[in-house]
């Protein structure tokens, strides 16, 4: 009983080591932009997608390159995506015509892949070796799932900290009129935020395709516990995601093991009205708070 | 430029036969009508059954798109969850009659309950957050909804979905007509109509202020809370009728009609169409669903990509969608008003001007008395122990350099902040927690640093909002006078008023609401000389002749001292000096202000 509770919890926190790492990439997105990508969930699902057709039961040789090449491929994708949401903004963010047209795009990206693939999940197959945990066989991309949001977390706060272009994005949160007045390209920041978004969610589709649902559908899934988990930590605090990702994963995964699968987006649309209802802010605060 | 001048003269001789109207609202109303009749009973009217059951099904989609206008532009909602709301009222509905034979109207009143349910669920995180954040809560509960139905068979059949079949409803009643086919003819007309009326009631302009500018519908007494949720109660009773008429219409209701795909026709079908134009959602549904799925029947697999492809293209080339870019052009060309005399001041200070002064009752009570007041946000200190009393009808001043509190202050006063510590009395009653809309119920009225006109409202409008405001009726001079000011600037557009006009038409919106006292917030900024003098003119009339007291924040000094009968100056959160502008103006305390020049 006890060690069945541990495996689930495992799971859910894996699980939500995927939650984390999506709430991330809306973060890069939304402190560069003030966007919010709906898109981001049938993103991650194509990164999920190019696994099946590239690299489905190929050995580490194959799979290490297809990993970098669909990667770039979708970093390139968001960032064209970005361009396009981009064109009618000129940068304010009054307007709500990116809400529109990133739903539009998902709605777009999910068609596409129910047309080419139709409507199953496919089973991928990855290179990694599952392993054993309280001697329950557990899949290796759980693992991967939750090393793979430790080192995007250390490599963007790196980046964000301590390399120029990082700490430019870093500045268009705070003031997009001040970071013009500083001679910076906005525009151009811009899309190189929305193509890093592209390559952690792609990148995490990739490896994390064994385990989880590659189909048109379940996109919207992810897009929303992404949400929850980037609610949770506090939107545009990364610090934050790495407890609020965990945090809903365990939640959904406790839901499904007492009461079924068919509630754990109900639990997760539950915790999402609490917290914006108890905490607006999210549990984490924004760890960007504007200093006056 | 000579028809313009004309044009213009006769707006201000208060006829104006030559002037187009602002909104083109009552147009798109008939347009709008008769292409409902036209989907509703032209399918019947040709014989053909198959398109007779399909469009019913489109002219309720129609109704949903219409509720969904109204609550994505109207009151500002962004709901992606509209399908499931028509779900519930399809199941409340389904599950009363279908599965438990009981009475038709008893059916009705369960769908209504359901939706209703629901949509109060959708207002509850709406009170707190906005934007993206509801769009995300909303579209959550469109996914979940059909999980739920699936789950919970027991009670909804789950996957073999509910048999509504209803062949009576169906039966040629009047010429050819069937009972169904004039229902679901008349409910979407009946949906457009109450719209455009809504929009034309004072709860219509109050859900669209709060919509826009939610700190200056408070200010007008308005509570934006309130106007959401009853926004959505509105759209979810509609919303849940159609659902109602959806069983009979369909014959059966499942899980698999309330994806959260529908959700997003609704939603996609208000842009597509012209956001907020009352036309927009029927060729909004034209080009979204009909289109595809219906004309289109062989390519009813690239139904969602036609969707996402069309909204897409729409939101980036015609982002008024395809109604909306014709208004916009038709309005370009029909745009009056501006100019010189686009709005001015005079007319309306001669009318007070005639009135006798009115006397104060002597009465010793301030209408605001602020003590030890505190504000600070984070480390940083707003206000530190301000103390400030201003009575009934006084002019007070409100001077100080930018940072130093001015604005904090007004907006403390106006209940927008709550204070750290101190209190707030206005007339003799404590307020330091009460709301702004409470606050300003009690007779407190102000403006903006930066105007709220609202753009989808014509100039009187925006002035007419003010009234709306008010508890008791006008005066009979100021009567007259809104009618004077309704006839000139009916049909005016604020996109072509200059900042100052912008300015001058938010003062006297809040003239004409009840108040004892006005805020004004640097309102002689970007004023020209002119409508600077008519402007302090005005102040001392509202002062002297209708009793009203006044705080005044304003940078030209000169102003100040010219109008004010007592000054606060403020610096960095204290009140440095407070009295008579003369005292003030020898006070060394004061004098840095005056430094280049007397104006600072």
């Amino acid at each position: 009983m006890l060690s069945e509770i541990i495996i689930v919890v495992v799971r859910g926190i894996a699980i939500g080591s995927i939650f984390s790492i999506i709430a991330m990439s809306f973060n890069i997105v939304h402190n560069a932009t003030g966007i919010f990508n709906f898109a981001q969930g049938n993103i991650f699902i194509l990164g999920g997608f190019g696994a099946y057709i590239l690299a489905n039961q190929v050995g580490l040789e194959t799979w290490i390159p297809m990993l970098i090449v669909v990667s770039l491929a979708i970093a390139a994708l968001v960032a064209l995506q970005g361009w396009i949401t981009l064109l009618p903004l000129r940068s304010s963010v009054e307007q709500d015509s990116w809400l529109i047209s990133t739903v539009s795009i998902s709605v777009i990206i999910a068609a596409v892949m129910l047309l080419t693939q139709g409507p199953f999940a496919f089973t991928v197959l990855g290179p990694t070796p599952s392993f054993r945990l309280l001697g329950s066989k557990t899949p290796g991309a759980y693992g991967l799932a939750i090393g793979a949001m430790v080192v995007w977390f250390l490599v963007l706060r790196f980046f964000l900290r301590r390399t120029f272009t990082g700490l430019a994005i870093s500045a268009l949160s705070q003031d997009f009129d001040a970071a013009r007045a500083a001679g910076l390209p906005v525009r151009r920041l811009q899309l190189i935020a929305f193509a890093i978004s592209g390559l952690v969610v792609g990148s995490v589709g990739f490896l994390v395709a064994p385990v989880i649902s590659v189909s048109p559908d379940s996109g919207m899934r992810y897009v929303l516990n992404g949400f929850v988990a980037a609610v949770v930590g506090g939107i545009g605090n990364n610090t934050g995601t790495l407890i609020g990702g965990p945090l809903v994963g365990v939640i959904a995964m406790l839901t499904a093991y007492k009461f079924g699968g068919a509630y754990q987006d109900l639990a997760s649309l539950i915790v999402l009205v609490v917290i914006l209802m108890l905490w607006p802010q999210g549990l984490f605060g924004r760890a960007a708070a504007r200093r006056v | 430029m000579t028809t313009r001048a004309l044009s213009a003269d006769a707006g201000a001789a208060g006829s104006s036969p030559k002037k187009q109207s602002f909104n083109s609202d009552f147009s798109q109303l008939l347009i709008g009508i008769v292409l409902i009749a036209m989907t509703g009973l032209g399918p019947s009217l040709l014989g053909n059954s198959y398109w007779t059951h399909t469009f019913q099904l489109v002219n309720i989609y129609i109704a949903v798109a219409v509720f969904q206008n109204f609550l994505f532009i109207d009151a500002g909602q962004k709901s992606f969850g509209q399908g499931a709301i028509l779900g519930l009222g399809a199941y409340g509905f389904a599950i009363a009659v279908g599965l438990n034979g009981l009475p038709l109207l008893v059916g009705l009143l369960a769908g209504i309950a359901a939706a209703t349910v629901g949509g109060l669920l959708f207002a509850l995180p709406a009170l707190r957050v906005q934007g993206f954040h509801l769009g995300f809560v909303t579209m959550s509960a469109g996914i979940v909804f059909p999980q739920l139905i699936i789950h919970f068979d027991g009670l909804t059949r789950g996957i073999n979905g509910i048999n509504v079949r209803m062949p009576w409803l169906h039966e040629p009643v009047l010429l050819g007509l069937s009972a169904m086919t004039l229902i679901v003819s008349v409910f979407p007309i009946l949906a457009l109509v109450l719209h455009y009326y809504i929009r034309r009631s004072p709860l219509g302009r109050r859900m669209r202020i709060a919509a826009e500018s939610p700190e200056a519908a408070r200010s007008l007494g308005i509570r934006p809370g309130l106007m959401r949720s009853l926004a959505f109660v509105i759209a979810s009773i509609g919303t849940g009728i159609s659902g109602v008429l959806y069983g009979p219409a369909v014959g059966f209701i499942s899980p698999q009609g309330f994806l959260i795909d529908l959700s997003f026709v609704f939603f996609f079908a208000v842009v597509v169409g012209g956001r907020g134009q009352l036309l927009g959602p029927i060729i909004g549904i034209w080009i979204i669903h009909v289109l595809p799925s219906v004309l289109l029947v062989q390519l009813v697999d690239y139904r969602l990509l036609v969707y996402g492809l069309l909204t897409l293209f729409v939101v980036i080339v015609f982002p008024d969608g395809v109604v909306g870019t014709v208004e916009a052009w038709r309005r370009k060309r029909a745009q009056v008003g501006g100019g010189e005399r686009g709005f001015r001041l005079d007319r309306f200070t001669e009318v007070i001007r005639a009135m006798p002064p009115r006397k104060l009752a002597s009465s010793d009570t301030p209408i605001i008395e602020v003590r030890n007041a505190s504000k600070r946000f984070g480390q940083v200190v707003a206000l530190d122990n301000v103390d400030m009393v201003v009575r009934p009808g006084e002019i007070h001043g409100l001077v100080g350099a930018n940072g130093s509190g001015k604005t904090s202050l007004l907006n403390v006063l106006t209940g927008l902040s709550r204070l750290n510590s101190g209190t707030y009395e206005f007339n003799g009653k404590d307020v330091t927690t009460a709301p702004a809309d409470a606050i300003a119920n009690l007779g407190l009225g102000r403006t903006f640093q930066t105007p709220r006109i609202f753009s989808s409202l014509s100039v009187w409008e925006n002035i007419r909002v003010g009234l709306d405001a008010r508890n008791s009726p006008l005066e009979p001079e100021f009567a007259s006078l809104a009618a004077t000011l309704q006839a000139a600037f009916e049909n005016d557009s604020p996109a072509l008023l200059s900042h100052g006009q912008r300015r001058l038409v938010e003062v006297v919106r809040v003239v004409f609401k009840e108040s004892s006292i006005l805020l004004f917030d640097e309102p002689a900024a970007g004023l020209s000389p002119q409508e600077r003098t008519e402007f302090s003119e005005l102040i001392k009339l509202l002062s002297r002749t209708l009793g009203k007291a006044v705080i005044l924040v304003e940078h030209d000094l000169d102003l100040v001292w010219g109008i004010a009968d007592r000054i606060t100056v403020l610096e960095t959160g204290r009140v440095v000096a407070s009295g008579e502008p003369s005292a003030l103006a020898v006070d060394p305390a004061v004098q840095h202000l005056f430094v280049g020049g007397r104006r600072a």
